[in-house]
């Protein structure tokens, strides 16, 4: 079980106050009008922000100050999500602390309509087939906790659906709890157990 | 479809191994600031011979003072000026491809090994050169001198205005089209465009590179070494090499020193509230730029300054060619083998040693700003660039007055010249790595920490990225490196030589065949190791397409 037990983070001069709890196996979209602090709670979770007060705890042990490196936690970002430098292959088999699941990679990247790009270099691939390839390896990582940062933005409606409906599939048949950040109902609806929407002035509320 | 994973044990990253690491590159910076702290420690005195204060009001000292300054303004104005149609005319070409090749003719300008250039316009303007003759018949006499202030302005123009125009080149391209299409727009005159759109941005790079350039004359060693002719046409940086080579005045040779160094540090340092020119930069944008619609006239007029002005920078590489025929003869080679072998090696380790330093300096800096301690960050910064502030002569003689009675220098002299030479190059690497890196940290300093990559891992993806920079600093590093005359001229054994510090015997005996010679070679390999490294660092270069922007 992830819990964020009355976490307050100053950002930018305003404050942002978080209380929530995930089951563990639950998916839970975060949405909310731009700025309230949705990438943020992210960012707490992953251990990018350290909070001013409250505590982050996965299965009861505490998270709260523990390194980026040291949480169970794999993030898509809403953006650089990819070595430039790098093929695709290559950047999918980065994150794996031992054997990379070569098999599972391919099979993925041929359901998520990839898998012709893995010898490209990112720069020669669309938004749409990048955000799929970043996609794809946060959810095939080993950590429990998925945090996905609008995953589906830059993907026209039937890709939309696919990359959804494998998330959900993915997420749920490995039992990985994800906090799913998106503007969109339809992805709540696809691929969310309930949604969570941020609110001003300072409360999340469940 | 569902992927089925295993869960594989939880890792525990390597903290130790990343904070002993972490530990290991603070070290560079004790090691860096030693040698400045000897040569300031030689500097104080030397065996209880203090600096000569009194000489500060000597005629010799205010006559060599006033020189330095006077060559030194007139040689940055003069680039400057010159620097500014041409920059502007270069705009208006449409030839993309000439205008790389006018670019890059400009940059090999910049980093010929200064006493290339010397012979060059020795071979060109000197007693015998190629033009003295008509430039004799234009001044109606035959006084024409290149030695003096004539040569040294010469060699100064001919190595810096190159240098200024791809500046002034590269912010005239940075003006945004938006900017030339409401000129349009409100239709505003060829003069109220200059005053309203390009002024500011010429009177911003003008002052910065005006200072710059200044700097760079008032601490020129060999241009002047060389081309000097006489104690009326001496800087303060030469003064101190004859105090100590010729004379062995230490105190005169301390006195000169500090004044050299107060006088160049506090002129970089104001000069450098203006900014400071990425002058390494190889790449250079070409795209067309729209400065106005400029008529056909205008375009003509453009090619044609474009043209001479290519001509008369490539006259002195030109003029090197006769020496061509010595370099197919046994016997030259026998003079030159063992000064090119020295000069690679020399060029190749310090080169190694300053770009490792470089790196080393940067880790520290990375880890305070991926911290958000920018002032540390800056402050570190500054102590890792020092050398800077504080030219190659001054802390060769410093450093040199403390070795002195400490070791045997002929001996061990050519190990001081590889370290010297590779400190002074610090600062050049680290500006050309250190923007790679940071953008590294940037864009995927986060994605690295996700992904918990371990730190060998981390640093194989980092040198991919970081791989072009690091190449092209290798070969501008490496030039400089082998262009070195103001080090060896204090350390260098008597029993070595480097291929400037022949070329400078040679040209001062007037063998100038032999010295073309010389040159051209020089030349050759420092082009090739130009032309090289930028072809091997392009073709790892990386293209990229940003993600979608962050809302």
């Amino acid at each position: 079980m992830l819990n964020l037990n009355d976490i307050y983070v100053t950002l930018d001069g305003y404050p942002l106050h978080y209380h929530l709890t995930v089951s563990t196996g639950e998916i839970v979209a975060i949405q909310g009008a731009s700025g309230v602090g949705k990438t943020t709670l992210l960012n707490t979770v992953a251990g990018f922000i350290t909070p001013d007060k409250g505590e982050v705890s996965w299965d009861g042990e505490e998270l709260t100050n523990a390194a980026v490196d040291q949480r169970p936690v794999s993030m898509l970002f809403q953006d650089h999500n990819l070595f430039e430098h790098l093929s695709v292959l290559q950047n999918l088999q980065l994150g794996f602390s031992h054997k990379v699941p070569t098999h599972l990679i391919e099979q993925s990247a041929q359901t998520l309509g990839i898998s012709e790009h893995l010898t490209k270099k990112p720069h020669q691939l669309s938004g749409g087939q990048r955000q799929r390839i970043g996609l794809l390896r946060t959810l095939l990582r080993p950590e429990p906790i998925i945090l996905l940062d609008e995953p589906f933005a830059e993907l026209d409606s039937a890709t939309r659906e696919v990359a959804g409906n494998w998330v959900r599939n993915t997420a749920k048949s490995n039992g990985k709890t994800v906090l799913l950040v998106t503007h969109q109902s339809e992805d709540v609806e696809r691929v969310a157990d309930r949604c969570i929407e941020l609110r001003y002035p300072e409360s999340a509320t469940q | 479809m569902t992927a089925c994973l295993s869960q594989p044990p939880s890792r525990k990253p390597p903290l130790m191994s990343t904070f002993k690491l972490g530990q290991l590159f603070w070290l560079s910076y004790p090691l860096t600031v030693a040698i400045t702290l000897l040569a300031f420690y030689g500097l104080m005195s030397f065996e209880g011979d203090s600096a000569d204060w009194q000489l500060l009001t000597d005629g010799y000292f205010l006559g060599v003072l006033g020189f330095t300054l006077k060559q030194s303004l007139i040689s940055s104005l003069a680039s400057i000026v010159f620097a500014i149609p041409i920059a502007r005319a270069l705009c208006l070409l449409k030839n993309a491809r000439y205008k790389q090749l006018f670019l890059g003719l400009c940059l090999l300008c910049f980093v010929t090994p200064t006493l290339v250039v010397v012979t060059g316009l020795v071979a060109l303007l000197g007693r015998a050169g190629w033009l003295t003759p008509y430039i004799e018949s234009l001044l109606g006499n035959d006084n024409w001198n290149l030695y003096g202030l004539n040569g040294i302005l010469l060699a100064h123009l001919f190595m810096n205005m190159p240098f200024a125009i791809r500046m002034m080149y590269q912010q005239l391209s940075n003006i945004p089209d938006t900017s030339w299409r409401l000129a349009n727009q409100l239709k505003l005159t060829c003069w109220q465009r200059f005053l309203i759109v390009e002024k500011p941005v010429i009177q911003a790079t003008g002052l910065m590179l005006f200072g710059f350039i200044f700097v760079l004359c008032f601490n020129s060693f060999a241009v002047v070494l060389a081309l000097g002719g006489g104690p009326q046409s001496t800087t303060l940086e030469v003064a101190v090499y004859q105090a100590l080579k010729y004379d062995f005045n230490i105190p005169e040779a301390l006195t000169l020193a500090w004044s050299q160094l107060l006088i160049a540090g506090g002129l970089y340092a104001g000069f450098a509230s203006f900014g400071s020119p990425v002058w390494q930069s190889h790449e250079m944008e070409s795209r067309p730029i729209r400065l106005s619609s400029p008529t056909l006239l205008k375009r003509g007029y453009s090619a044609v300054l474009i043209g001479v002005v290519s001509i008369l920078l490539i006259l002195p590489y030109l003029a090197l060619l006769p020496g061509f025929s010595l370099l197919t003869s046994p016997n030259s080679w026998s003079l030159f083998a063992h000064p090119l072998l020295l000069s690679i090696g020399l060029g190749i380790t310090a080169a190694a040693l300053s770009l490792l330093m470089a790196y080393a300096l940067l880790q520290p800096i990375r880890q305070q700003l991926r911290q958000q301690q920018n002032f540390t960050a800056k402050l570190l910064e500054q102590v890792a660039t020092h050398q800077l502030f504080a030219p190659a002569m001054v802390i060769s003689v410093g450093l040199f007055v403390y070795l002195l009675p400490r070791i045997d220098l002929d001996r061990w002299g050519i190990i001081v010249v590889i370290a010297l030479n590779a400190a002074v190059l610090v600062p050049f690497a680290f500006q050309k790595l250190k923007p790679r890196l940071i953008q590294f940290d940037q864009q995927y300093d986060r994605l690295c920490l996700s992904l918990k990559l371990s730190p060998i891992e981390r640093w194989k993806i980092e040198w991919g990225f970081l791989r072009p920079s690091f190449i092209s600093a290798t070969g501008l590093v490496f030039v400089l490196a082998m262009g070195d005359v103001a080090i060896f001229a204090i350390f260098g054994p008597s029993n070595l030589s480097t291929l400037p510090w022949l070329i400078y015997n040679l040209a001062s005996t007037y063998r100038i065949p032999e010295a073309s010679a010389a040159s051209l070679l020089l030349l050759v390999v420092c082009a090739w190791a130009l032309w090289a490294l930028q072809i091997a660092a392009d073709k790892t270069e990386i293209k990229e397409k940003p993600d979608r922007a962050k809302p």
